[in-house]
């Protein structure tokens, strides 16, 4: 007896030593997976930055400022006529560490007139901290921003202890009478009631065990929390807790330790939570999801005031500060910052998958600093989702939401600002912006036509013909493609057949050029697969995603540069460490000359083509250039253009690709447009080449005019001396020397076979 | 193209233009018109006063309505300079990796700048990165037409990065536009 009760205490004694080992080892090394920070792009200030009032404060709002009267907590600032006044928290930018200072700032109706310090120094350029915009977390879901105890608001200990272990500070691990206590409490109740565990309890049982509540396992748990509690300090514990717990479930992604619920609830950090905020944090701790304050506020709301109450009593606020703090509204921001940019988020990730194990993403603590512009994406968003639900309350016939997708991008840094992957956009799904691979449809034509001009016989003046294509395939069959009107124009400037989209007129250029040269023009302007060179490749059988679309008219609007489109400006390590950049990088793709000429025909499709109803929804006096694209059956809409600081790609069409019954014009052009107007855009208006000169055409047939003799003018670039036909009664002479600037133009039917033989043989 | 050919030409454009100036319903894209709704960073070029079109000269058969760009001058606006000013410090304690991010900041601010174009391939440049340097100067000379000293910095540029790839011969000729622009 003796004997197998001495066993038992070696045995209990060696469990015990076992366990008072794992604990104080695992918890001695203890590292938490930090899953990598994603930031968007800081915002830039700077005498001349167009900020103003209204924009700055939006901006100031998105990052959870907040006004005050006196803004001395970084945080805060104060808006007085046109000077604001700003306490700027510290931040952390890939190439700098920045203390927490006042701002100063001077506005105008035009924006930011000048900047100074506290101590009225000018400062010429300052950063504002780069927003949080979500992180890279494993599959195991757990998110945490780890906050070290200088960045705890000294509240919210007192009131973690307050409210779920009033003998922290005294007990050793364990509170005996608190577990008996709530023990009774529950059987009288006849269901869990307290908890009775002590935060160490808390933090062993998060950090060590899994959830399975036996009774085996509540003495495994007890005797670990006094093995924590010999060997650590209070102060540790505290911050080990305030780091680890579990605060809120977002999809897969579970959101840990007080830092990242912080954020995740309130969109701001931690140190700069008030009473109410702090008590909402504290109340959800015993019920996270039964206490979800953005499912269910009411709950959330109840059990808040009760911690309020609570820390009255036990004199950790005063009354006067509870009851205000219970008048507050939960202040819990709409929707969860994390979650805001899948669709950008995934683009990151893939760049960073390709130079990162998945590891080094979800727990190395990694900083990665984008370039995405909250604002852009706000109004691409908004866009897409007010065009889209108008669009489907016009086609009522639909059985399925249309569904689209928007690029945005800086062309010459071929930066990418924002990026929408669907309607839904909180919705981590499939991401069109990306993964959908669709038609281009006339998309294709700028292509076309700078192949044409590249050729040297053709300008935005030669006139071709609009005419009837019959192409025999080599399968026998024949491929008779019409306009979208199905009329047939007949002879037309280049400009015209641009602007208007004429399929047949360009199938002629693009047939004469060579199927080859056109799939040469795509591939260096960064199509990945090479096309199949069939001649229905000439209307857009090509498929592209909306990035690579962007990437393809990127080049367009970067005056023939190839700047590969990025998201990731840096990624830094844990200790701040530039681990890796994504550095500007330009390849000359096309010369400026051709460029030129093509992107003044584009100005002419938004000033006489397909293009002409965004000038509606357009600022008036802003230049902009694009092509729409529709592909056959009406399945794909887009819209790709850009201005002097902005390029935007839009698809809109059915997941399933089903006819839309929509033209690029009619779907994705409100939408580009709208993105445009609203992105504070600036007008194209790209120096002329000086090998060029603007010359006046009749849109119709391309004759050289003048204004005033006659009705449709378009101005365009041609090659200084070229030689061109005058309007009679325009004052040229007439017909001067008309063949010397234009192709001799065979049928089409013998440039077809032409071009057959070249592709059979 | 030789320089000389190309001034000739701007010359001929010039002239030319004052064949016929007109009004037009909608005005096209000129860099003279300011930016709607932003304003123009203040580092963005002015045209050069007193330097227009000389009086009336005989067009060719079809004259261009439109002169070639006008003379002006590029210039670093105060946040651009301050960056610049930064990013030579960075350069020259041999951190290119972030003197070239400095001046992407400053790109940023004034992207069609093509001083900032150069300073960025001069960083390039320092790296070993001639082509990246050659594509940088040729981003900037595309930018820099009618500021003559813009050109013969960017020309400059490509001439030492041509050097840097031991194509001398080119990199001579290069260097002449560049001498030929700076005289003119």
């Amino acid at each position: 007896m003796l004997l197998i009760a001495a066993a038992a205490v070696l045995a209990l004694g060696g469990y015990l030593f076992y366990l008072d080992r794992l604990v104080t080892h695992q918890f001695e090394g203890r590292r938490w997976t930090l899953p990598a920070q994603v930031y968007a792009a800081p915002l830039e200030l700077y005498a001349g930055a167009p900020l103003t009032a209204a924009l700055f404060e939006a901006e100031l709002r998105r990052l959870h400022y907040r006004r005050a009267d006196a803004p001395e907590q970084p945080g805060t600032y104060r808006v007085s006529g046109d000077h604001l006044t700003l306490a700027l928290r510290p931040a952390r930018f890939a190439d700098e560490t920045r203390a927490a200072q006042r701002l100063e700032v001077t506005l105008g109706p035009k924006g930011i007139e000048g900047l100074h310090d506290a101590a009225g120094r000018e400062l010429p350029v300052l950063r504002l901290e780069p927003l949080l915009i979500g992180s890279i977390f494993p599959s195991h879901g757990e998110d945490r921003i780890v906050v070290t105890p200088a960045e705890v608001p000294p509240l919210l200990p007192a009131a973690l202890k307050a409210i779920e272990d009033r003998k922290f500070d005294t007990h050793h691990g364990i509170d005996p009478l608190g577990m008996l206590r709530a023990a009774w409490v529950n059987v009288r109740a006849g269901q869990i009631e307290q908890g009775g565990s002590t935060l160490t309890q808390q933090l062993v049982r998060s950090y060590f065990l899994s959830s399975r509540q036996t009774f085996s396992r509540k003495l495994r748990e007890a005797a670990m929390a006094m093995a924590l509690d010999a060997h650590f300090t209070k102060a540790d514990l505290m911050n080990a807790y305030i780091n680890e717990i579990f605060l809120g479930q977002d999809g897969d992604r579970a959101i840990h330790g007080f830092g990242l619920a912080s954020q995740f609830y309130f969109g701001k950090p931690l140190a700069e939570l008030e009473l109410p905020e702090v008590a909402l944090l504290v109340a959800i701790v015993r019920g996270p999801s039964y206490y979800d304050p953005r499912r269910h506020p009411e709950r959330a709301r109840a059990r808040r005031d009760l911690v309020l109450k609570v820390l009255a009593e036990q004199h950790v606020v005063t009354a006067a500060e509870a009851s205000a703090a219970a008048r507050r509204p939960l202040g819990v921001s709409v929707r969860p910052s994390g979650a805001y940019y899948p669709a950008y988020l995934d683009f990151v990730r893939r760049t960073l998958r390709r130079d990162y194990r998945e590891e080094d993403l979800t727990q190395a603590g990694l900083a990665v600093y984008t370039s995405l512009d909250p604002r852009a994406q706000g109004e691409a968003e908004a866009a897409l989702d007010r065009e889209l639900a108008r669009l489907d309350r016009l086609h009522k016939g639909g059985t399925q939401p249309l569904e689209g997708a928007v690029v945005v991008t800086t062309p010459p840094s071929g930066e990418v600002i924002a990026i929408v992957g669907g309607r839904e956009v909180g919705y981590d799904g499939f991401d069109r912006a990306l993964d959908a691979h669709r038609s281009m449809g006339s998309l294709v034509k700028p292509f076309i036509y700078l192949t044409a001009l590249e050729s040297g016989r053709y300008t935005a003046a030669t006139v071709v013909q609009d005419a009837p294509v019959d192409v025999k395939l080599v399968n026998g069959r024949h491929w008779k493609p019409e306009n979208f009107t199905r009329q047939v124009y007949g002879p037309v400037p280049v400009v015209r057949a641009l602007s208007e989209s004429l399929n047949l007129a360009t199938v002629g250029v693009g047939l004469d050029l060579g199927l080859p040269k056109v799939a040469q023009t795509l591939t260096r302007f960064g199509l990945t697969t090479p096309p199949a060179q069939v001649p229905a490749m000439l209307l857009g059988a090509v498929d592209v995603t909306p990035l690579e679309a962007a990437q393809l008219f990127n080049g367009l609007a970067n005056g023939g540069f190839k700047s590969p489109l990025r998201a990731v400006r840096a990624v830094i390590s844990h200790d701040g460490r530039a681990l890796k950049a994504f550095p500007l990088e330009v390849t000359p793709i096309a010369t400026p000359e051709n460029i030129y000429q093509l992107d003044r025909m584009l100005v002419a499709v938004m000033e006489h083509g397909t293009g002409r109803p965004a000038r509606a929804l357009l600022p008036p006096d802003l230049v902009v250039a694009g092509k729409s694209g529709t592909s056959s059956d009406y399945r794909d809409s887009w819209f790709a253009g850009f201005s002097g600081s902005h390029l935007a790609v839009v698809w809109v069409g059915y997941d399933d690709n089903a006819p839309t019954g929509l033209t690029g014009s009619a779907g994705a052009l409100p939408v580009w447009a709208h993105v445009m107007a609203n992105l504070g855009a600036r007008s194209w208006e790209v120096a002329m080449p000086e090998t060029l000169a603007e010359v006046h055409l009749e849109f119709a047939s391309g004759l050289r005019a003048l204004p005033g003799c006659a009705d449709d003018l378009v101005a365009v670039a041609v090659p200084a001396g070229t030689v061109l036909p005058g309007k009679p009664g325009c004052g040229f002479p007439e017909g001067a020397g008309a063949a010397a600037s234009t192709p001799p133009s065979p049928s089409l039917k013998a440039r077809a076979e032409e071009w057959l033989k070249r592709i059979v043989h | 193209m030789g320089a000389m050919s190309v001034r000739t030409l701007l010359f001929g454009l010039l002239a030319a233009s004052a064949a016929a100036s007109c009004a037009l319903t909608r005005p096209p894209p000129s860099f003279t018109q300011p930016a709607p709704g932003a304003p123009a960073p203040s580092g963005s070029a002015q045209p050069v006063p007193g330097t227009g079109a000389p009086g009336p000269a005989q067009a060719t058969p079809v004259p261009p309505e439109h002169p070639a760009t006008p003379p002006r001058q590029f210039h670093l606006g105060t946040a651009a300079t301050a960056l610049v000013a930064q990013a030579h410090t960075e350069a020259a304690g041999g951190d290119y990796g972030q003197a070239a991010a400095t001046l992407e900041r400053a790109l940023r601010i004034e992207p069609d700048n093509p001083l900032l174009w150069i300073e960025l391939g001069r960083v390039r440049l320092g790296e070993n990165n001639p082509t990246q340097a050659d594509a940088l100067a040729r981003k900037a000379l595309s930018l820099a037409i009618g500021d003559a000293a813009a050109q013969a910095s960017a020309w400059h540029l490509i001439a030492d990065a041509l050097k840097a790839r031991g194509r001398n011969a080119e990199a001579a000729d290069a260097e002449r536009r560049a001498q030929g622009l700076a005289a003119h």
